[in-house]
């Protein structure tokens, strides 16, 4: 059974980085990214791999989804050019270097192996004596605190150096004139869209506004 | 405001549970799931909530990019600051035994300050990672401020429509 | 028994509402009609398996908390879900998309560009 959830999960991850790869709209890109993310939380979750799931949920389907939106709204929804060609020598790269990537998991341990060393070098040690030599019930949090506490000192830096550098680049203060309004904010400012739909409507009804030509084919936008 | 009354109310009630969620999985990391940087991620995004639905400007009134900041280099320095407390008292750097008498006790004290700061500085950077972005999303065609006088009703939306779906 | 019974039927009920709307997001012609089945999906499919399960729950031990949670969890999806879907739909209005029609409404210049591209 969890087997077959295993190549479920792993069937849908792959079909949805195709659709990633094929949409030309970038906001269905970054909402398929976020579906690609929770989609690998379910499977670290089958995996018993509570932590990681966690993280991956709150982070790549929550935050990281958040963080392209607002981005998007910096730049256009639709991506640019055309994108039917295909080059030769980037294809040929990419098989080649996939199929090497692939050549190379042929070595590793296969999947759920006991006797792989990931199982045997210190998964056992930590297993048995953190109880006795850092306490809290979750292992998990004993490795990542205690025993790796040098990695994730890093992983902190590594985040606050992250922000440095969009601080850096972004321009650091961040000016907001007394008059702005936010741009992606939920708020629908209905003066704002009867206005604009009063334009259009003026548009639809009054073709003489516009080019004479178009006004047979008002009536296909309703 | 006046408008948009369905998306105050919840998010405003939802926003200080997810916090308290957030601050839940901070500090019972060590005996469920969870921990510093799952716990930072969750308090950005009640934050992240707030914004997207009361807009940058009150958020920024409530929170500051510069306090951000100095959130951000407390976390880190928490982080490495028992590292040398703990070589002060004369262990490893972050060797948490010599914490408390006991190393069990000095253990759980080193791993409870070290998340904390994990999971203030990953608060502090995601809050502060959307509140630039979202900034630069500013661009000066939208920075007319409408404030509405009267609460236009999505009817009256509708009814406009209607009169485009009439024409021929 | 009487609970076990109800309790699988509340459970195969949500799994074909959630299938269904599922299907009927792909299927209707109309923004609004796929939101209204979307919405569906993440209220009416989600509160029939919850209370399926919460029903679930005498015959264990700590069968309280997880009652409790799964009430919470309930309570939570049906304060959520209405929201996103009401945003949702104030979005499509924002962008000028009208019931009875999937396409957001064209200004000339639009439409003009659109048949040029289609040319």
């Amino acid at each position: 059974m969890t087997e077959l959830m295993d190549v479920l999960l792993f069937l849908f991850l792959v079909i949805t980085a195709f659709g990633i790869i094929r949409m030309r709209d970038l906001f269905a890109a970054v909402m398929m990214s976020g579906l690609f993310s929770l989609l690998s939380a379910c499977l670290f979750m089958v995996m018993d791999a509570v932590d990681v799931a966690f993280t991956e949920a709150a982070v790549g389907a929550g935050i990281s989804t958040v963080l392209m939106l607002a981005t998007l709204a910096i730049t256009k929804r639709e991506e640019r050019g055309d994108r039917r060609r295909v080059e030769p020598l980037p294809l040929l790269l990419c098989f080649a270097i996939g199929s090497l990537l692939i050549y190379g998991t042929l070595d590793m341990p296969a999947y759920g192996d006991p006797e792989a060393p990931v199982h045997t070098y210190m998964a056992p040690r930590f297993i048995e004596k953190s109880k006795a030599e850092v306490g809290p019930p979750n292992i998990v949090t004993s490795v990542l605190a205690s025993y790796r506490g040098y990695d994730t000192f890093g992983e902190t830096t590594v985040v606050f150096t992250a922000l440095v550098g969009v601080l850096l680049l972004l321009g650091g203060r961040l000016r907001l004139r007394p008059s702005s309004t936010m741009d992606i904010t939920m708020g629908v400012d209905l003066r704002a869209v009867k206005r604009r739909q009063a334009e259009r409507r003026q548009a639809v009804v009054d073709p003489s506004a516009a080019g004479d030509d178009a006004a047979g084919d008002n009536g296909g936008a309703a | 405001m006046k408008h948009n009354r369905i998306l105050r109310v919840p998010v405003k009630s939802l926003v200080p549970l997810i916090m308290m969620f957030g601050l839940y999985v901070q500090f019972h990391g060590d005996y469920g799931p969870g921990g510093g940087f799952q716990a930072g991620v969750i308090f950005a995004a009640a934050i992240v909530l707030y914004t997207l639905v009361f807009g940058l400007r009150r958020a920024r009134r409530a929170i500051s990019l510069r306090a951000l900041e100095i959130t951000v280099a407390v976390g880190v320095l928490l982080y490495g600051s028992v590292g040398f407390v703990t070589m002060m008292l004369g262990g490893h750097f972050l060797g948490y035994d010599r914490l408390a008498h006991d190393p069990l006790h000095g253990q759980h004290y080193g791993i409870l300050l070290i998340e904390l700061g994990v999971g203030i500085t990953v608060a502090g950077v995601i809050t502060a990672l959307f509140f630039l972005f979202a900034g630069r999303g500013l661009r000066p065609a939208t920075r007319e401020r409408v404030e509405p006088e009267e609460d236009a009703t999505l009817e009256e939306s509708f009814e406009g429509a209607g009169a485009v779906e009439g024409t021929p | 028994m009487i609970l076990d019974v109800l309790s699988w039927l509340l459970l195969s009920g949500g799994a074909v509402v959630l299938v269904l709307t599922g299907f009927l997001i792909l299927r209707m012609p109309t923004f609004y009609t796929r939101l209204h089945a979307a919405s569906v999906n993440e209220t009416l499919g989600p509160a029939l398996i919850l209370i399926g399960l919460a029903l679930q729950t005498g015959d264990y031990a700590n069968g309280f908390e997880v009652l409790l949670k799964l009430l919470l969890v309930l309570v939570f999806l049906l304060l959520t879900g209405p929201v996103a879907s009401h945003a949702l739909a104030k979005a499509a209005i924002t962008n000028l998309v009208m019931p009875g029609q999937f396409k957001r409404i064209q200004s000339q210049e639009q439409q003009e560009r659109e048949r040029k591209e289609q040319r």
